[in-house]
C-alpha cells in the first residue's frame, strides 16, 4: 500500500532472478528517488533488462522484494502496471498500424477519459514531431520517430514512474539528443525515470546510476562521484604507434594498474600518473616507440567502469557504494 | 473487466486483419471452395464403373445378361478380354474396376436347369466402391435369374408366376439419397473450425514473437480482455462465413433445410465461440507462430474430417476411438447440423448434443483465461 | 559451400527441435493421429441398426427377417409395433433401417401373388443407407430365388428344373474389402503431406519476419545453398516420419505391404521433393507466417480432397478429374497404394513417378527463381 512516508519510487532490496542455474540478477539492492533519473549501465546480457522487466511486474523475481509506486513487486504487479509506463527494448509497435492508431490503441488500453483523450494524443504527437505523419504507417517510421512514437505511447496516462529499456539503441545521435531532451523535460515534471543503456556518454545524462556487471551491481552513485572514486588513480592518455603492441608492454611494466585500448590511443591507469608518465616517456621510445604523447585525462564513465569491471574479474569484490 | 480496453484490442485487432486482405480474402474464399468441391465434385456414390468382360461362352444366353450390364448406368463397359492375363493387366494397372468372366458351359448349365456361375473379379483397394460395385453387379445377375426362372417355367408349361417378394424401399431425409445433402451440411462445422484455429492459432503467438506482448502485459489489460477483445472480430469473420455457407447450401446446391434457421445459427455460435477458443489455447501455449501452426492443423483441421461423423459413420469405429470422437467438438456440430438440415428436429431430438457444444465452448473460454499469463516465461 | 549448407542445416534443426513441443508435434503426433484415424476411417457397413416392423409375424416373415439377421450386415436393435414408434427411431438415429411387413405377408406368398417388404432407410448418410439396401435387395432376392425354386420344383418335378445364374465375386488385393487397407496408405500420404508443407513454407517466410533474414543475406551464402538448407532438414524430418508412420501402420494395423520398401522409400522422397517445392513457392509469396499458413491450407485442402483419398476420382465431373493432374498426391496415392496393396512395380507406375518428378522440377525451379527474385 502507498501509505510510507518515504520519498523512493523505486526500492529494492535482494532482488533475483534465476534461469534454471543462470543468475541473472544476483541479488541486487538499490533506491530510486521520486523525480529522479536513474541509469542502470551495463554491458549486454548484464541482466539490466531482466531487473527492469521484475520492477514492472512482467517477470517473476526468484528471490527477494522490491517496491514500485510503493506496490510489491511480487504481490501487487498488476496495480504497478496501473502506475508506470514500460518502454520495451523492441520499441513493441504495432507497425501495421498508423501512428495514429497506436496512440488511440493504448489510449483505449490505459482508459484515458475521453476529455483527456484528445488532448494527450495531440500532445504525444507534438511531442514525437509526428503531427504530419499521423497518418503513415509506423512500419515507413525512421528509429528516432519510433523512439519518441513509443515513448507517447508510454506515458499517454501520465505515469508517475517510466521504465525506458534501451531506448536508444539503434537511433541517431540528433535523435538521441531530442530523446534526452523530453527526459529531462519529464523529470522537471517530477516524473521518475529509470533508464538502461549501454551508451556510456549517456549516463552523464542521469542523476545517480548503477553499474551492473554479470547480475551484479558493483557501482551505485553519481556521475561525478563515481569518476572521483578513481581520483586515488589517475588517468593517462598514451598516443603511440602501434598501440596495440605497446598496450603489451606497458601492462607488463611496474606501477600499471590498468591499460586498455581506447580509439586509437591507450588509457593507462596507475596510482601516481605523474611518476608513471615521466616513466613512459622515458621507457616507450626505448622498446621502439618513437614519439609517444603522454598526457593526464580525468577519468570517464567508461574508464571507471572498464577499471572497475577488470577489478571483479580479478578478484570477488562485493559492491561498492559510494555516499554521493 | 472494462469494455473500453475489450473496445480497443478488438478495434486493433480489426485494423490490422484488414491490412492483410489475403487472409482475409482466403478466409472468405476456402469455404466457398470447399463448399463448391463437396458440391459438384466430392462424392462416395458409385456409378459408371469401369467393366471388361471375358465371354469364354458366346451364346445368346451370355450374350443377354453382358447386354443388361451394359444397359446398366452403374456399369461402363470398357471392352472385351480373350484370357486371364489380360484381365490380370486390366486391373492392375487400374484401367478397370472389374471383370466379368461367364464360363464356357453358361448356356448349357442354364439349359439343363443347374445353377450356372459367373465370376466376377474385382479390385478391392477402393473397398468402398468396389462393395458397392458388387452390389449392383449382383442386382443385375439376381435380376437376370429371376428372369431365366421366371421364363423357363412358363415355358414348360406352368402357369405364369408372380415374383415372391418384392422390396419396396423409401428413403428418409434424403429421398434422392445425394450424398451432397448430408455433407454439405456436414461440412459448416469442418469449415468453421478450421477457419477459427487457423485465424486465431496465431494471433497471439504472434504478438509474443514480434515483442507487443510484452508491451501489452505492461500495461493493466486483463486477460480475459485480450482474449475477448480478440474473439469478437474472427468472431464476426466466422458468423460470416457460416451465413455464405447456407446461403449457397440453399442456393446453388438445394440442399433442403427442413429445422429452425435460427437454432442453426445460435449453435453455429456457440460453437465458433468454442472453436476460436481453442485456437486461442494453442496460440497462449504454443507461443511461436510455427508451432502454434503446427498445433492447429494437427489438433483441429486433420480431426473435424475424420473424426467428425462428416464423412466416416462413428458407429462404425471401435469403441476407444468413439471416446476420441467426443473429444472433437465439430462431431456434435455436424449431427446437429444434419439433424436440423435433413431431419428437420428440434431441441427435444438434439438436446443432448446441443448441451454437449455450449459445454465445449465454456471449456475452450475457460481454458483460454487459465492458461494465459501476463508474464514473461 | 557444403560448409555453409553444413551450417545452415545444423541450424535449422537445432531451430525447429528446440521446444520440445515441436519434437512432440513432429515425430509423436503423426504416430497418435495413424493410429485413431487408422480406425477411424471406415466405411464398411456392419451392424447396421436394424428395426423390425412385423405386423405378420408368421413363419415366412420370421424367416425372411432371420436372414437378414444372420448376415453379420443387419443387427436388430427393436421390435417395434407401431409407425410412431418406427419413425421416432429414425428421428434419433437409433435406427438406420426399418424392415415393415404388413399383415397377409405370408398369405400373399401362398396365393401366389407377390408379397412386399418395405424398407425404411435413414438417408441421413447415403453412403451406408446405398450400401444397406443393397444388401437388402440381395437378401430379399435370394430368398425370392429360393421360393421361386420351390415353386418349380413343385410345377414341373425333379428332373425339369428352370436355370438360375449366381454371382461367384472375388476381390482382388483386399480380400476381405477392408476399406481399412484402403485408408490407412492414404492417411500416411496426407499427415506427411501437410507436415511437410508447413514446415517449409513458414521456415523461410519466418526468417523474414523475425528479421534474421537480411543477417543470413549479408554473409556469403548463396541462394540455392540456402534453399537446401533450409529444405533438407525437412526433407529428413518427413522421411523419417514417412517411416515411422509406415512401421506403425504395418505393425498395428497388419497392412499389407506387398510391392517393394525401397521402391517405396525412393517414391517417397521423390515425392517429398515435390512437396518441398510446392512449400518454398508458398514461402516465395508470403510476407508473414499468418499469409504463409493461410496459403498452405489452402492448397492443401483442395488437394487433398481431389486426390483420391476419401472421394474416388473416378466419380468426379471429367473437368474436375482433368484438374486432378496437377496434383501431386494424386500420383502419390497411385503409387502408395500400388505398393502397399497391389504390390506393383515401376513397370506399371511409371508414370505416376514421371508426373511427379516434372511437378517437383517445375516447383522447385519457381521457387529458386521467385526466391532470387525477392533476395536481389
Amino acid at each position: 500500500m502507498d501509505d510510507s512516508p518515504n520519498n523512493n519510487a523505486v526500492v529494492v532490496k535482494d532482488l533475483e532472478r534465476r534461469f534454471g542455474k543462470f543468475v541473472a540478477v544476483n541479488r541486487v539492492s538499490f533506491e530510486v528517488k521520486k523525480g529522479e533519473i536513474f541509469g542502470f549501465l551495463g554491458p549486454n546480457g548484464a541482466g539490466k533488462s531482466t531487473t527492469i522487466r521484475m520492477l514492472c511486474g512482467i517477470l517473476a523475481p526468484t528471490s527477494g522484494s522490491g517496491t514500485v509506486a510503493g506496490f510489491d513487486v511480487r504481490t501487487e504487479a498488476e496495480k504497478i502496471k496501473a502506475h508506470i509506463g514500460y518502454m520495451s527494448q523492441k520499441f513493441s509497435l504495432y507497425e501495421d498500424l498508423t501512428v495514429e492508431e497506436n496512440i488511440d490503441f493504448y489510449s483505449g488500453i490505459y482508459r484515458i477519459p475521453p476529455e483527456k483523450k484528445r488532448d494527450r494524443k495531440e500532445w504525444v504527437l507534438e511531442m514525437a514531431g509526428l503531427r504530419e505523419h499521423r497518418h503513415s504507417r509506423t512500419s515507413v517510421l525512421s528509429g528516432g520517430w519510433k523512439q519518441r512514437l513509443a515513448l507517447g505511447c508510454a506515458i499517454l496516462h501520465e505515469p508517475p514512474v517510466i521504465f525506458l529499456d534501451e531506448p536508444t539503441s539503434g537511433v541517431d545521435p540528433i535523435s538521441r539528443r531530442q530523446f534526452w531532451d523530453l527526459i529531462y523535460e519529464l523529470a522537471g515534471k517530477g516524473v521518475t525515470i529509470f533508464v538502461t543503456t549501454h551508451y556510456m556518454d549517456e549516463a552523464e545524462y542521469c542523476d545517480r546510476i548503477g553499474l551492473i556487471y554479470r547480475g551484479e551491481l558493483i557501482a551505485l552513485g553519481t556521475p561525478a562521484t563515481l569518476k572521483t572514486e578513481l581520483m586515488q588513480d589517475d588517468v593517462l592518455e598514451v598516443s603511440c604507434e602501434r598501440p596495440q603492441e605497446a598496450m603489451e608492454e606497458i601492462s607488463r611494466l611496474s606501477g600499471i594498474k590498468e591499460v586498455a585500448l581506447f580509439g586509437k590511443s591507450l588509457h593507462v591507469v596507475t596510482e601516481d600518473g605523474a611518476a608513471t608518465a615521466s616513466m613512459l616517456r622515458a621507457v616507450l621510445p626505448e622498446k621502439g616507440y618513437a614519439a609517444p604523447r603522454v598526457e593526464p585525462i580525468s577519468p570517464s564513465l567508461e574508464d571507471v567502469f572498464v577499471s572497475l569491471i577488470e577489478a571483479r574479474d580479478r578478484a570477488e569484490t562485493p559492491q561498492r557504494e559510494v555516499q554521493g | 473487466m472494462k469494455p473500453r480496453r475489450v473496445l480497443a484490442i478488438a478495434r486493433k485487432e480489426s485494423i490490422q486483419i484488414r491490412r492483410d486482405p489475403r487472409s482475409l480474402g482466403m478466409a472468405i474464399a476456402m469455404p466457398m471452395l470447399l463448399l463448391v468441391l463437396f458440391g459438384y465434385a466430392l462424392t462416395l456414390d458409385v456409378d459408371r464403373v469401369p467393366l471388361v468382360v471375358w465371354d469364354q461362352s458366346g451364346t445368346p444366353a451370355s450374350r443377354e445378361l453382358i447386354s443388361r450390364f451394359a444397359g446398366s448406368r452403374y456399369f461402363s463397359l470398357k471392352g472385351y478380354v480373350q484370357d486371364y492375363r489380360d484381365v490380370e493387366r486390366a486391373i492392375d494397372s487400374g484401367e478397370t474396376l472389374m471383370a466379368l468372366v461367364v464360363p464356357r458351359d453358361f448356356a448349357g448349365q442354364i439349359e439343363s436347369g443347374r445353377p450356372a456361375a459367373v465370376q466376377l473379379l474385382a479390385d478391392g483397394s477402393d473397398s468402398n466402391t468396389a462393395t458397392i460395385a458388387i452390389g449392383y453387379a449382383e442386382a443385375v445377375v439376381q435380376a437376370y435369374s429371376r428372369a431365366i426362372t421366371l421364363d423357363a417355367t412358363q415355358r414348360l408349361g406352368a402357369r405364369p408366376l408372380n415374383p415372391p417378394v418384392e422390396m419396396r424401399t423409401r428413403v428418409w431425409f434424403n429421398a434422392d439419397m445425394e450424398s451432397k445433402n448430408y455433407i454439405i451440411p456436414g461440412l459448416i462445422p469442418v469449415i468453421m473450425m478450421v477457419i477459427a484455429a487457423l485465424l486465431t492459432s496465431l494471433t497471439i503467438a504472434r504478438e509474443w514473437e514480434r515483442g507487443t506482448m510484452e508491451q501489452l502485459i505492461s500495461t493493466p489489460v486483463k486477460g480475459p480482455e485480450l482474449i475477448l477483445g480478440k474473439l469478437v472480430p474472427y468472431f464476426v469473420i466466422g458468423m460470416f462465413d457460416v451465413l455464405l455457407a447456407v446461403l449457397m447450401g440453399e442456393f446453388v446446391f438445394h440442399v433442403p433445410l427442413r429445422g429452425s434457421l435460427l437454432l442453426l445459427f445460435v449453435m453455429a455460435a456457440v460453437f465458433l465461440v468454442g472453436a476460436l477458443s481453442l485456437g486461442m489455447v494453442i496460440s497462449i501455449v504454443a507461443k511461436n507462430q510455427l508451432l502454434a501452426n503446427q498445433l492447429a492443423m494437427i489438433l483441429t483441421f486433420v480431426p473435424a474430417f475424420i473424426l467428425s461423423g462428416l464423412v466416416y459413420a462413428i458407429s462404425v469405429m471401435p469403441w476407444p476411438i468413439r471416446l476420441v470422437t467426443y473429444l472433437v467438438p465439430a462431431r456434435y456440430f455436424v449431427s446437429l447440423l444434419k439433424g436440423i438440415y435433413l431431419k428437420g428436429v428440434g431441441l427435444s431430438v438434439l438436446g443432448g448434443e446441443a448441451i454437449l457444444l455450449v459445454v465445449f465452448a465454456a471449456a475452450m473460454v475457460a481454458l483460454a483465461n487459465f492458461k494465459f499469463r501476463k508474464k514473461l516465461v | 559451400m557444403l560448409e555453409r549448407i553444413w551450417q545452415m542445416l545444423i541450424k535449422e534443426f537445432i531451430q525447429v527441435l528446440r521446444d520440445p513441443k515441436m519434437k512432440g508435434v513432429l515425430l509423436v503426433m503423426p504416430v497418435a493421429q495413424l493410429i485413431v484415424f487408422g480406425y477411424a476411417v471406415t466405411t464398411d457397413v456392419r451392424n447396421v441398426r436394424t428395426a423390425v416392423y412385423d405386423l405378420d409375424n408368421s413363419v415366412a416373415s420370421r424367416e425372411l427377417v432371420s436372414r437378414f439377421a444372420s448376415t453379420g450386415y443387419f443387427k436388430i436393435v427393436e421390435y417395434v409395433g407401431t409407425d410412431e414408434r418406427a419413425r421416432e427411431l429414425l428421428d434419433r438415429g437409433d435406427a438406420q433401417i426399418v424392415l415393415h411387413m404388413n399383415r397377409g405377408f405370408e398369405d400373399d406368398l401362398r396365393a401366389g401373388r407377390t408379397a412386399q417388404l418395405q424398407v425404411l432407410a435413414d438417408g441421413t448418410d447415403s453412403n451406408t443407407a446405398g450400401i444397406a439396401l443393397n444388401y437388402s435387395a440381395k437378401i430379399v432376392g435370394e430368398y425370392s430365388q429360393s421360393i421361386l425354386n420351390g415353386r418349380a420344383l413343385r410345377l414341373l418335378g425333379p428332373v425339369r428344373q428352370p436355370g438360375q445364374v449366381r454371382l461367384q465375386s472375388r476381390a482382388w488385393f483386399n480380400e476381405n474389402l477392408e476399406s481399412r487397407n484402403f485408408y490407412l496408405p492414404g492417411v500416411i500420404a496426407i499427415l506427411v503431406t501437410l507436415v511437410t508443407l508447413l514446415l517449409t513454407s513458414m521456415a523461410v517466410v519466418r526468417e523474414k519476419e523475425i528479421g534474421t533474414m537480411e543477417q543470413i543475406m549479408v554473409t556469403p551464402i548463396r541462394p540455392f545453398e540456402f534453399i537446401l538448407g533450409k529444405t533438407v532438414p525437412f526433407a529428413l524430418i518427413s522421411l523419417v516420419n514417412v517411416v515411422l508412420v509406415t512401421t506403425v501402420g504395418v505393425l498395428w494395423f497388419n497392412l499389407p505391404v506387398r510391392g517393394s520398401i525401397l521402391r517405396l522409400l525412393f517414391a517417397t522422397v521423390l515425392y517429398l521433393l515435390t512437396a518441398l517445392g510446392v512449400g518454398l513457392v508458398i514461402s516465395t509469396i508470403s510476407n508473414t507466417q499468418q499469409q504463409a499458413m493461410m496459403s498452405t491450407f489452402f492448397f492443401y485442402m483442395p488437394s487433398m480432397l481431389l486426390s483420391g483419398f476419401m472421394f474416388p476420382i473416378a466419380n468426379m465431373p471429367v473437368v474436375v478429374q482433368w484438374l486432378t493432374y496437377l496434383n501431386p498426391m494424386r500420383y502419390f496415392l497411385v503409387i502408395i497404394r500400388g505398393i502397399f496393396l497391389k504390390g506393383v512395380g515401376f513397370d506399371v507406375l511409371w508414370p505416376q513417378l514421371v508426373a511427379l518428378a516434372i511437378i517437383g522440377v517445375v516447383t522447385l525451379g519457381l521457387a529458386s527463381r521467385r526466391f532470387r527474385k525477392t533476395l536481389a
